[in-house]
């Protein structure tokens, strides 16, 4: 046989690779796909129910923050959590070292990792939102900034992730910065909670972390009235966002 | 000579008592591995729990602040003896440690009690880090009793038990990691440890009667304070039902032959 001539370029060998890159995520994950959307949607759904055990007659505002926080939750846990374990997983396997001999653009392999987590997060956010709104009595106004929001909520967290993930080389390390992302996520971030029931000097750290941010836009685009200033969470994501991208480039363009 | 000790009569007390030292030593010098790993997550769950759960609920009146304060000890608890114990025993069975363990020339009783004292006794750290937070950041009246002794000591006893025979009795350790995690989630959102009962739907009131969680936050906060549990005798008594429930499991897997 004679190698194939086709060009190793252009935008249609860019999209024929991220398919290929996408079937290869999804078909690797199969098996745990669909136990991971149903734990994720269970502790979502979860969640927004237990908040009532924890205050006995839960108050309006704090129904509100929670059953608007748990939908970023739902939202980040795989990409910023998950996904970390996984690729240090791959980096003891080696299968690491072999995803990129593949003769695929290196952004392609991001991209679909992006994809593969909206995947698997947006029912189990779906979930959580709907028993939201049939167990507790919210005023929630959705509005179409949802979409932007989501996605770049699922675009920052996962990119953090993935960045974390390749630029620390001990799989060990990585496992353990992402078990303690996971208790800052729902414990220390005013994610759940309104900022000003933390102590001051976390709220203000907060201010310049990228979750604080992400529950801003989330609960601006259902809400009204709740989130005073967006547009400086759209930046202070963004930025987090652009770092990432800077920050996995450069990891994965360099030669080894 | 050697030949003349191996004649040695592999009975009695003192052999029994030799050999449950000798598990002993095999057991905590095992846990040096995952000691700082567990202590963190202990930590984590007792101590940082505490503080979480002030941040989602504001401003507290101090009947909630005591509960809090008083259910997170008893959260830091639950890891060691209902998590980390039975995905060490299904580790040891994916590695062949466990059987070699059941090959010792021991008593295999004086195996099971060693792993039993190892985890009751590192449970108190964690127990005391804990209390310790709570009572800094809620400022509470704690009146702490001499009971603070067997309360710990049956509450640790009991979820070790509980963990050893699930890691015992269930065979696929996947399974096993997905039962600890449930017991997790359950423990850490829909128990009434560090909230009162009443808060809770009829039917899981109930079910958290029969349940060893409720129980075990009842004895610790009946040591911890004065007149807030009404009725610790009977919740001694479930602890020591299902401690004793779950030898029985331990010791019906562990005696039969494969």
């Amino acid at each position: 046989m004679t190698p194939s001539a086709t060009l190793r370029s252009g935008p249609s060998y860019w999209w024929r690779s991220y398919l290929a890159i996408l079937r290869w995520d999804l078909t690797g994950l199969r098996m745990v796909l669909p136990i991971t959307v149903l734990v994720l949607s269970l502790a979502g759904a979860g969640f927004v129910l237990a908040v009532d055990l924890f205050f006995g007659q839960v108050p309006d505002k704090a129904a509100l923050y929670v059953c608007t926080g748990v939908l970023v939750v739902t939202l980040v846990t795989i990409g910023m959590v998950l996904a970390p374990q996984l690729i240090a997983q791959q980096k003891i396997e080696k299968t690491y070292d072999f995803l990129w001999s593949l003769p695929v653009p290196r952004t392609t392999a991001a991209f679909s990792w992006v994809t593969t987590n909206l995947v698997i997060s947006l029912p189990a956010m779906a979930l959580a939102l709907a028993v939201a709104m049939l167990r507790y009595d919210l005023p929630l106004h959705l509005t179409p900034m949802l979409l932007p929001a989501v996605l770049l909520v699922v675009f920052t967290g996962t990119m953090i992730g993935y960045g974390l993930a390749h630029a620390v080389s001990q799989p060990m390390v990585t496992i353990a910065i992402s078990q303690v992302l996971i208790f800052l996520i729902i414990g220390f971030s005013p994610i759940n909670f309104p900022a000003d029931q933390l102590p001051g000097w976390l709220a203000s750290v907060h201010q310049w972390l990228p979750f604080a941010p992400m529950a801003d836009v989330i609960r601006a685009s259902i809400t009204v009235g709740v989130v005073p200033d967006v547009a400086r969470s759209y930046l202070v994501l963004g930025a987090w966002a652009a770092a990432s991208v800077t920050l996995t480039a450069v990891v994965l363009g360099r030669r080894k | 000579m050697t030949a003349l000790a191996l004649r040695e009569p592999r009975s009695g007390p003192r052999y029994w008592l030799h050999s449950y030292g000798a598990m002993l030593r095999f057991d905590f010098t095992g846990s040096r591995e995952w000691l700082p790993a567990f202590l963190l997550v202990q930590t984590l769950m007792g101590a940082g729990m505490a503080i979480i759960y002030g941040f989602y609920l504001g401003r507290m009146t101090t009947p909630v602040a005591t509960f809090v304060a008083t259910g997170a000890p008893t959260l830091s608890i639950i890891p060691l003896g209902m998590a980390l114990l039975p995905s060490l025993v299904s580790s040891h069975k994916l590695e062949g440690t466990y059987d070699f363990v059941l090959s010792l020339p021991v008593p295999r009783m004086t195996g099971a009690l060693s792993s039993l004292t190892v985890f009751t006794l590192l449970s108190v750290p964690g127990f005391a880090i804990a209390l310790a937070v709570a009572n800094w950041r809620y400022d509470i009246d704690l009146h702490v009793s001499m009971a603070i002794i067997p309360a710990v000591a049956l509450a640790s006893l009991m979820a070790t038990s509980v963990g050893y025979g699930l890691g015992h009795a269930i065979a696929n350790p996947q399974i096993t990691n997905l039962v600890t995690n449930l017991i997790i989630f359950l423990v850490l959102m829909f128990s009434p440890i560090a909230f009162p009962i009443q808060n809770f739907p009829g039917w899981l009131a109930s079910a958290h009667r029969v349940l060893p969680f409720w129980h075990m936050a009842n004895v610790i906060r009946g040591a911890l304070t004065n007149g807030l549990v009404p009725n610790v005798a009977r919740s001694y008594e479930v602890l020591g039902l299902w401690t004793v429930g779950s030898w029985a499991l331990v010791a019906w897997t562990m005696g039969r032959r494969r």
